[in-house]
């Protein structure tokens, strides 16, 4: 897959080897394009405004939309712009009512951005906190889930692939078993909806939280897929210009569609760049893009392993994704990336916003991670583990 | 969380010049605090320069690295400590030009520096200020007429004009008969009991016994800037001067207006340091190797 050339990036740091897609991936030359095209051609509010500008920013809006939500398989009339993943995820934990069921199953491998919020109303007494703990792998199996998911629970959350482990989650038969239960199950697709192919009709979500910025996108600007006859079910986070039809005698009448949720004038730059990066993946093909990075994940393992480097994960690489998360016996994590930074390898180090699942895996002291995406080549895993054995040596 | 600190006081230095060393000096200070306050650093500044130089190093050689990555803590509080001496004597430093004119204090290598900031003395600082002296008075040695004719302008108590005695008495025997010697005592405000020495050994040049009395003050020069007037008198009585006379001399400041007019004639010199020797007008400063003085007297004859 040649695509380097179309990251402009890489004219400015010819040398840089990134590995660090998985907190955030470098934009295509199309997408800073179509970003900076509302700031040149449009510039307007959308959705408000009915002067030409206006027009055409609503009208550019309505066409991302539709392309992001095409992009996951879900109807755009479901899909909702949120700032990133995050707000997604706390959207739906913190706005779905409990009263008729108070549990909520998820899992100790989850990002800090389900955890903290479930959290939060398992504190406060709104929700039965239902934790599910992964083996030694830090896979967990569906058997796990049809155990925990019962006729108590309100919602199940989870991945759909481990941004610690770079592990896929059965998630079409965790929504199976959590309908069948009669619950509701929002997927958290940051990791997974920018390198596999992702249904959300076929995979039978609830919900499905991703950010932009991880899939070539700007940042700023995500989604939440959700099916639309339960955005009713959903109290918004904010409230205010353009989430209500009439404001009077101290009552609001709020919009019917999904604009309700989205209080304030949009981030439309984002989302029309977040739209030109749906087109770019699909254009390059997501199989082609899983396929890609199958042959990363078995070049990047092959190398760490040669490093002798502890990677964290279950080992070999079915259901596998190129990341992976290691250390090296004597370094310090943190002291691994700056001296790989110092050889042009960028990569993450620390507990990659989910400490729980560090510490799962036995990685208390964190980590460090490389996740490669669809410019890595072939040789920047070789400079890689190039790279990595030079430090190495610095531990003998 | 070691190299904090020195980091912090090299960015706030840095800060001062350019805003983008700010950040960094606000991450050193806070790694101080944090350091002083028994918590662990967090600001990852020292792994930052961990990582710079042992990468530095990894690329000229590995081994070096590897003791570098090993050992970095040791030898960062043997910089740290390096560091902070040397700060000290930076402290040292700045006090002894404050009290002696000089970096390096009393005992300076050099010359004995004057301290006289906002006087006529503090006004020249270089050898091409000086202007040498016409007059040839003074405490001479050798034949008025000699074509090579030596201009010592000294302090009894400055130490350096005492360390380039022995070069003075070697050139006086080595060139007997062809350089006429004049030692102008010039006193330095900064040494105690430098105008009662000076004035005692122009009462001893009275009495025919001044280099009796000015070899035992070079000697002794440290009790002498102690003991003043007590020690310079048993000096003189050790040097078999009349104490009698030497006493009215002395007490009676016979010699004040012969010492003035040194003073003067050094002022006018524009003198700075003492010793300051002038060969034929060529002007040597401070304690100089005797090569350098015969050089200048050959290039005088």
């Amino acid at each position: 897959m040649d695509v380097r050339g179309d990251f402009p990036i890489f004219q400015k740091h010819p040398a840089i080897i990134y590995l660090d897609s998985a907190c955030t991936s470098l934009k295509p030359r199309s997408v800073i394009e179509a970003e900076a095209g509302y700031y040149r051609e449009l510039g307007a509010c959308g959705g408000r405004s009915s002067h030409r500008l206006g027009r055409l920013t609503s009208d550019k809006v309505d066409e991302s939309r539709e392309e992001v939500a095409r992009f996951v398989g879900a109807a755009p009339e479901g899909l909702i712009w949120t700032r990133n993943a995050t707000e997604g995820l706390n959207l739906v934990a913190l706005g779905l009512d409990y009263t008729a069921r108070k549990k909520v199953v998820t899992t100790s491998m989850e990002h800090h951005a389900v955890l903290l919020p479930l959290m939060r109303l398992n504190e406060e007494g709104r929700i039965r906190l239902a934790i599910i703990e992964p083996d030694r792998e830090g896979a967990i199996g569906i058997e796990a889930w049809k155990k925990e998911i019962d006729r108590e629970t309100a919602l199940v959350m989870t991945h759909s692939w481990d941004n610690v482990t770079g592990l896929g989650h059965p998630v079409r038969e965790i929504s199976a078993a959590a309908h069948e239960a009669g619950a509701l199950i929002c997927v958290d697709g940051a990791q997974g909806v920018p390198h596999h192919r992702t249904d959300f009709r076929k995979e039978q979500l609830d919900f499905l939280c991703f950010s932009a910025h991880k899939m070539l996108g700007p940042s700023g600007i995500g989604a939440l897929a959700a099916r639309r006859e339960l955005l009713g079910k959903l109290k918004p986070l904010l409230s205010g210009g353009g989430t209500v039809k009439t404001v009077s005698g101290g009552k609001s009448v709020p919009m019917d569609d999904q604009t309700r949720f989205e209080a304030g004038v949009q981030h439309y730059a984002g989302i029309i760049g977040f739209a030109e990066a749906c087109r770019y993946l699909r254009k390059l093909g997501m199989d082609k893009v899983e396929g890609h990075e199958k042959e990363l994940a078995r070049l990047i393992r092959e190398r760490l392993e040669d490093a002798g480097a502890a990677i964290y994960g279950k080992a070999g690489l079915e259901g596998h994704g190129a990341l992976f998360s290691f250390n090296l016996e004597g370094a310090r994590p943190h002291d691994l990336a700056l001296l790989l930074d110092k050889e042009d390898v960028a990569l993450r180090s620390g507990f990659f916003c989910a400490q729980p699942a560090m510490e799962a895996l036995g990685a208390g002291n964190g980590a460090v991670r490389a996740s490669a995406y669809i410019y890595n080549s072939a040789e920047d895993i070789r400079r890689f583990g190039d790279a990595l054995e030079k430090v190495r040596s610095l531990y003998k | 969380m070691v190299l904090c600190i020195i980091a912090f006081f090299v960015f706030s230095v840095l800060s001062i010049f350019s805003a983008k060393y700010r950040p960094l000096a606000r991450k050193g200070f806070e790694c101080v605090f944090r350091t002083v306050t028994l918590r662990p650093c967090d600001t990852g500044l020292d792994d930052q320069i961990k990582a710079e130089l042992v990468s530095a190093a990894l690329k000229r050689s590995p081994a070096a690295a590897r003791f570098l990555n090993a050992h970095f803590a040791l030898l960062s509080w043997i910089f740290v400590l390096l560091t902070a001496a040397s700060f000290g004597y930076m402290v040292v430093g700045v006090y002894n030009f404050y009290v002696y004119g000089n970096c390096d204090g009393p005992n300076a290598a050099g010359a004995c520096i004057l301290n006289d900031l906002t006087g006529d003395y503090g006004r020249f600082s270089d050898p091409k200020d000086l202007v040498p002296p016409t007059e040839l008075n003074g405490i001479t040695v050798g034949d008025p007429n000699a074509s090579v004719k030596i201009v010592e302008f000294g302090c009894f108590t400055c130490p350096y004009t005492g360390k380039a005695e022995p070069v003075v008495k070697q050139i006086l025997e080595e060139y007997n008969d062809s350089v006429f010697y004049v030692f102008k005592p010039f006193p330095l405000p900064n040494h105690n009991y430098s105008f009662e020495a000076a004035r005692a050994v122009l009462c001893a040049n009275r009495q025919g016994k001044e280099w009796e009395l000015r070899d035992r003050i070079f000697a002794q020069q440290e009790v002498c800037a102690a003991d003043g007037h007590l020690a310079l008198k048993e000096l003189a009585r050790q040097a078999g001067l009349n104490m009698t006379s030497f006493d009215q001399c002395y007490d009676g400041n016979e010699t004040g207006a012969e010492l003035a007019g040194y003073v003067r004639q050094g002022k006018d010199a524009h003198i700075y340091a003492t010793p300051t020797f002038f060969i034929n007008g060529k002007a040597i400063i401070g304690p100089k190797p005797i090569e350098e003085f015969r050089s200048a007297i050959e290039e005088a004859k």
